[in-house]
């Protein structure tokens, strides 16, 4: 195998590892965020493998990314990972990972400096993985060499799905908890009590 | 309550402004820390330590401080800063103008529930340095807290934010600002008058001075009287006939009766200066669970433990408070007063707690008979105010 193919087996694999592992981590933020708790962990171990497992992504990303650019067989300069759409090889689809990765950085530096910027800083900041996630899968769709393999597809599939399925759960703790006022839960609290009197 | 018209025919002098030497700040900063002031909002934090602070905060991040007199009295039983307004708006607006200078501020407010009409009028016979505002704020039971008020006078919702950066350092509109109960202000222009000896004159060596307290007295109207430091409560209070004593208002504590008779007024328990005696015909466990019931809605619903807490905690009081079957209420209480407490950005779950905790003491025996299926007083109908139901 010469070196060039080892850099392309590298940046394919990579990117699937990627599409894993940041499915995850949105998994997890999700979790954290819903104050989930998880088999066998106390309830602050969701937030620090939150923390952990999307640290270890963004190094996978930064193999993912070196590859791509090493990789003569391709010519993506330094220039196309960071402003996206001016890559002279697939534009678009290259600049869906460009933007990624720029929304990313983002998040990653708000992250590493919450403490300084302050919590609504961050928070508006950190909003943006949600956006990173679905422009990252069709950077992948478009461009990978794989996407057209069946493993690819059904571990693409899955992704999806959690995602999708943990995104409604998100919404439905949103939407109950904009209804939870403390007059509100006052009423159900008094509620409760004297059903449980009359029963 | 009387209107004052005195700038209809010639500028005011009987009922004019002024008698306060405008000193200089050291000096009065000396005064102040000399007279051992503390706050009459409620917490009691040195006065002193508080113009230190925020004149230092100004000076470090080179942003002039903003002045808040606090008359937002929230505390519905409370009735002594609209008093004070009402009777002295200079005093205060003397004060106000003094802790500006001492802090060197840049801005002034003047936050109250009413009234503000008059206020402004008061202000309008005065010529001070420093311009003051009259703010209207919601009426809530949190408005008056320093955070609530600096978020409020910036602009957002009146709601308490976390305590970090605290308001001395970052309040309103993230300048250093410096909240003071009107009566503290009051205080403070009177010793700035006076000197510290004078005021120490009164009080206790370690609680100097006096405070107002809007005293409920059984078949009296409401008053709003002065009492210094150290004064037996019984004196402050006819205790024939009592029941029960809520000393410091809907964050205070329930007294036994046997209680209030060896107590002093201190200025930690005082708390924002209310001193109710509940008539021994009535049910202290009645009132007591129609306050919390008010004390929950209230909550801001920012915090967990207090929005969740608050109403569960009112809920299964409102059964202890009934004659009958209980079940596991008076656990459940207990275990979910110990779960609120000192969770909040703000101090409001851990005065529901102790009010819940003082009343569980103090009303020991109330609570045996109601298990039991009896209730010992022939007058259940709630005597505490509580503004109109919000739920």
């Amino acid at each position: 195998m010469t070196d060039d193919a080892i850099l392309w087996y590298a940046n394919r694999a990579t990117g699937a590892v990627c599409l894993v592992l940041f499915t995850i981590v949105v998994l997890l933020g999700i979790a954290v965020r819903l104050r989930g708790r998880l088999p066998g962990l106390p309830r602050f171990g969701t937030v620090s493998l939150h923390r952990t497992l999307s640290l270890s992504a963004v190094a996978f990303l930064a193999l993912h990314i070196t590859a791509a650019v090493v990789d003569s067989y391709v010519n993506i300069t330094v220039l196309d990972v960071l402003v996206p759409f001016v890559s002279d090889y697939e534009p678009f689809w290259l600049g869906l990972g460009t933007v990624t990765l720029d929304l990313l950085l983002a998040v990653l530096v708000t992250s590493l400096m919450r403490e300084r910027i302050g919590q609504r800083t961050w928070r508006a900041v950190h909003w943006l993985a949600y956006a990173s996630w679905p422009i990252a899968l069709f950077h992948g769709l478009g461009i990978g060499t794989d996407a057209g393999t069946d493993w690819m597809l059904w571990l693409t599939v899955c992704c999806v799905a959690a995602v999708l399925a943990a995104f409604c759960v998100r919404l439905a703790h949103a939407a109950r908890e904009s209804r939870l006022t403390p007059a509100e839960l006052l009423r159900s609290a008094e509620h409760r009590t004297a059903e449980r009197a009359h029963s | 309550m009387t209107m004052t018209f005195t700038d209809i025919h010639m500028p005011p002098r009987l009922l004019a402004p002024g008698g306060t030497p405008s000193g200089h700040p050291a000096q009065v900063l000396r005064r102040i820390a000399e007279s051992g002031l503390t706050g009459r909002g409620g917490a009691a934090f040195p006065t002193h330590r508080k113009l230190v602070a925020v004149a230092d905060a100004g000076r470090r991040r080179g942003r002039p401080p903003v002045v808040v007199a606090n008359g937002a009295e929230g505390e519905p039983a409370s009735h002594k800063d609209r008093t004070l307004l009402r009777l002295s708006p200079h005093l205060v607006l003397d004060g106000l103008q003094l802790a500006a200078e001492a802090v060197d501020a840049g801005e002034a407010y003047l936050a109250v529930e009413d009234g503000a009409t008059s206020l402004e009028a008061a202000l309008a016979e005065r010529r001070d340095r420093l311009p003051v505002r009259v703010v209207r704020v919601p009426k809530r039971f949190l408005s008056g807290q320093s955070s609530a008020l600096a978020q409020y006078l910036s602009g957002h919702a009146g709601l308490p934010r976390d305590q970090r950066p605290p308001v001395r350092e970052q309040g309103v509109r993230r300048d250093p600002t410096l909240v003071q109960n009107v009566e503290t202000l009051a205080h403070l222009a009177l010793i700035a008058r006076y000197g510290a000896d004078w005021f120490r004159s009164v009080g206790t060596p370690s609680e100097p001075g006096s405070a107002l307290c809007t005293v409920y007295a059984p078949g009296r109207a409401i008053r709003v009287v002065e009492a210094p430091f150290g004064m037996e409560l019984h004196r402050l209070l006819p205790l024939d006939g009592v029941g029960a004593v809520l000393v410091g208002g809907y964050h205070g504590t329930w007294l036994t009766v046997a209680e209030a008779a060896t107590r002093t007024l201190t200025a930690d328990s005082l708390g924002a200066g209310v001193l109710i005696a509940l008539p021994a015909d009535r049910c202290g466990l009645a009132d007591t669970a129609h306050v919390l019931r008010y004390l929950a809605i209230e909550s801001a619903g920012q915090c967990g433990p207090c929005l969740n807490g608050l109403p569960r905690i009112a809920a299964a009081f409102r059964t202890l408070a009934a004659p009958g079957p209980q079940g596991t209420s008076r656990r459940d209480v207990a275990r979910w007063a110990g779960l609120v407490e000192g969770r909040g950005a703000c101090h409001h779950p851990d005065g529901t707690v102790r009010l819940v905790r003082s009343a569980f003491t103090a009303f020991a025996a109330e609570l045996d008979a109601h298990a039991a299926g009896r209730c010992t007083a022939p007058d259940r109908s709630p005597l505490l105010p509580v503004p109109g139901n919000r739920s």
